[in-house]
């Protein structure tokens, strides 16, 4: 273990990670310059910065939040998962389903190897899938711009995250079981749906901001009263004690 | 020479192959030391390829729609572009709003419009537009997820049953964010968010139940699948 509290395996991760992702900026810039250091037709700067504004000032903030609100959950493959992109559907989804297959949690050893494991996969899986994809690209034209396949896909995310919610409720970390997770739901979706319809329309990116937060506050009030619960694994739960019988400090650190 | 000899040149198609091969290597990388931590922490063979054959045969359904992607942006960016983008960490509304938004500062009506004026110049400003401003969250791992990392466990180990409550709160806040988007969205998305919480809590009960553990690997695909079989009918009754 290092002093930073992370193992020299998280260290190495992180090392690779980062210069990883340098490189993989500089491959993503460098197939731009070379294409136009060949072909001649180098943009101008002041047009550049023109076409980039409103795009800046849109996607930097919803990259900052992204790489924040995600790698609590998703460790050191953050990296992997931000270079090969589909986070929220795809990788997110993965890593979650990882953690449960593997009897995991976040932000340990475990959670960060299995995590690393799924996302490389389903990295892997969708540069096969296009390239499968851009093969085919005349032959499954039709099938795949029928209506109902259109139809299909564009409800994708309330298909994913009906089953991430479920997955959620009834899933727990290793060694341990919280109770009372469906009341820790409520607050951040009431609040995000009264911003949302009362307020101003805001893009995903801040939601996600705005919920966290209130997350945190709400789980802690209901913590502390006593709604929300650690249970360890072997215990009885609450319920099937005497009420109020287990104390929140069910489980210290081991 | 026109828009599309440049967007669909050779020369691409070789620099995206090497850029996709540089990923691809990296991702190996990546799985290749986490697959050996995983069995020094004593994880068993076993659950890992559990965990991969799950990831795999999730991963198959949704990356469907980046494949539509590919057709629809290919009619913009050429081939070898969209298939290098969609790959990476570009997303179609991402490339399209990039595509338009030059389009737009340059006085065509569309993307498509643009592309159609077989004026090959603007190709490298729109490959440009859309590396660039997409790179903020990559930029802000480098400089920050060691530390947001850090600061996780160290709180986690800190303390106990409130860290196991707190580290719960982030994936809970993540999916929670979500709910009102897809509750505002219209009915059809509200059916298959119930539909596939069903069929997902049904599935988590007969696992649970029966002891049926390879059952579990399938979950999450069996409800994507059926969410999506429901927007289908939901969209032809309630339109």
């Amino acid at each position: 273990m290092n002093k930073n509290g992370l193992s020299e395996y998280t260290n190495s991760v992180h090392r690779i990670g980062r210069i990883g992702t340098v490189i993989a900026i500089a491959v993503m810039l460098g197939i731009p310059v070379t294409m136009c250091t060949d072909f001649d037709m180098w943009p101008k700067a002041a047009d550049l910065l023109m076409f980039c504004g409103g795009l800046l000032a849109l996607y930097v903030p919803t990259g900052i939040v992204e790489s924040v609100t995600y790698t609590p959950i998703l460790g050191s493959s953050i990296y992997m998962s931000l270079i090969t992109g589909n986070v929220s559907n795809i990788k997110l989804p993965c890593a979650l389903n990882a953690l449960d297959i593997a009897k995991a949690e976040q932000n340990t050893d475990e959670g960060d190897a299995v995590c690393t494991i799924a996302i490389a996969v389903s990295s892997l899986i969708t540069i096969a899938v296009v390239i499968v994809g851009v093969l085919m690209l005349v032959p499954l034209q039709p099938l795949l711009s029928s209506p109902t396949v259109q139809v299909a896909t564009s409800y994708m995310l309330p298909a994913l995250f009906g089953c991430m919610f479920i997955r959620l409720m009834v899933t727990n970390p290793a060694g341990g079981r919280i109770t009372g997770k469906w009341k820790m739901m409520i607050p951040p979706i009431l609040f995000l749906l009264a911003i949302l319809v009362f307020v101003t329309k805001l893009n995903r990116g801040i939601g996600v901001l705005i919920t966290i937060p209130v997350m945190i506050l709400s789980s802690w009030l209901l913590f502390k009263s006593g709604q929300v619960k650690v249970i360890q694994e072997g215990q009885p739960s609450a319920e099937e004690k005497q009420p109020n019988t287990v104390k929140n400090e069910t489980i210290t650190e081991k | 020479m026109n828009y599309f000899d440049v967007a669909n040149s050779r020369l691409l198609y070789v620099l995206v192959g090497i850029g996709l091969l540089y990923i691809s290597g990296l991702v190996v990388v990546f799985m290749r030391k986490a697959w050996r931590r995983a069995l020094e922490l004593g994880i068993p063979k076993k659950t890992i390829l559990e965990v991969v054959k799950s990831s795999a045969v999730f991963t198959v359904i949704p990356s469907i729609s980046v494949i539509i992607g590919l057709f629809s942006l290919s009619a913009v960016l050429g081939v070898p572009w969209s298939w290098f983008r969609l790959s990476v960490v570009g997303a179609v509304s991402y490339e399209l709003t990039a595509a338009e938004m030059v389009s737009d500062a340059l006085g065509f009506q569309s993307a498509g419009a643009m592309a159609a004026a077989n004026n090959y110049q603007v190709f490298g400003a729109i490959m440009f537009v859309t590396s660039i401003c997409i790179l903020a969250g990559m930029i802000t791992n480098i400089f920050c997820a060691k530390r947001i990392q850090v600061s996780m466990t160290r709180y986690r180990k800190s303390k106990g049953a409130w860290g196991a409550v707190f580290n719960f709160s982030f994936a809970a806040a993540l999916v929670a964010a979500f709910i009102p988007y897809i509750i505002l969205g219209g009915s059809v998305g509200i059916v298959v968010l119930i539909v596939s919480a069903c069929v997902s809590a049904v599935m988590f009960y007969i696992v649970g139940k029966y002891k049926i553990q390879w059952l579990g690997s399938f979950i999450m695909s069996a409800a994507l699948i059926m969410g999506m079989i429901a927007a289908v009918m939901a969209t032809n009754i309630l339109g």
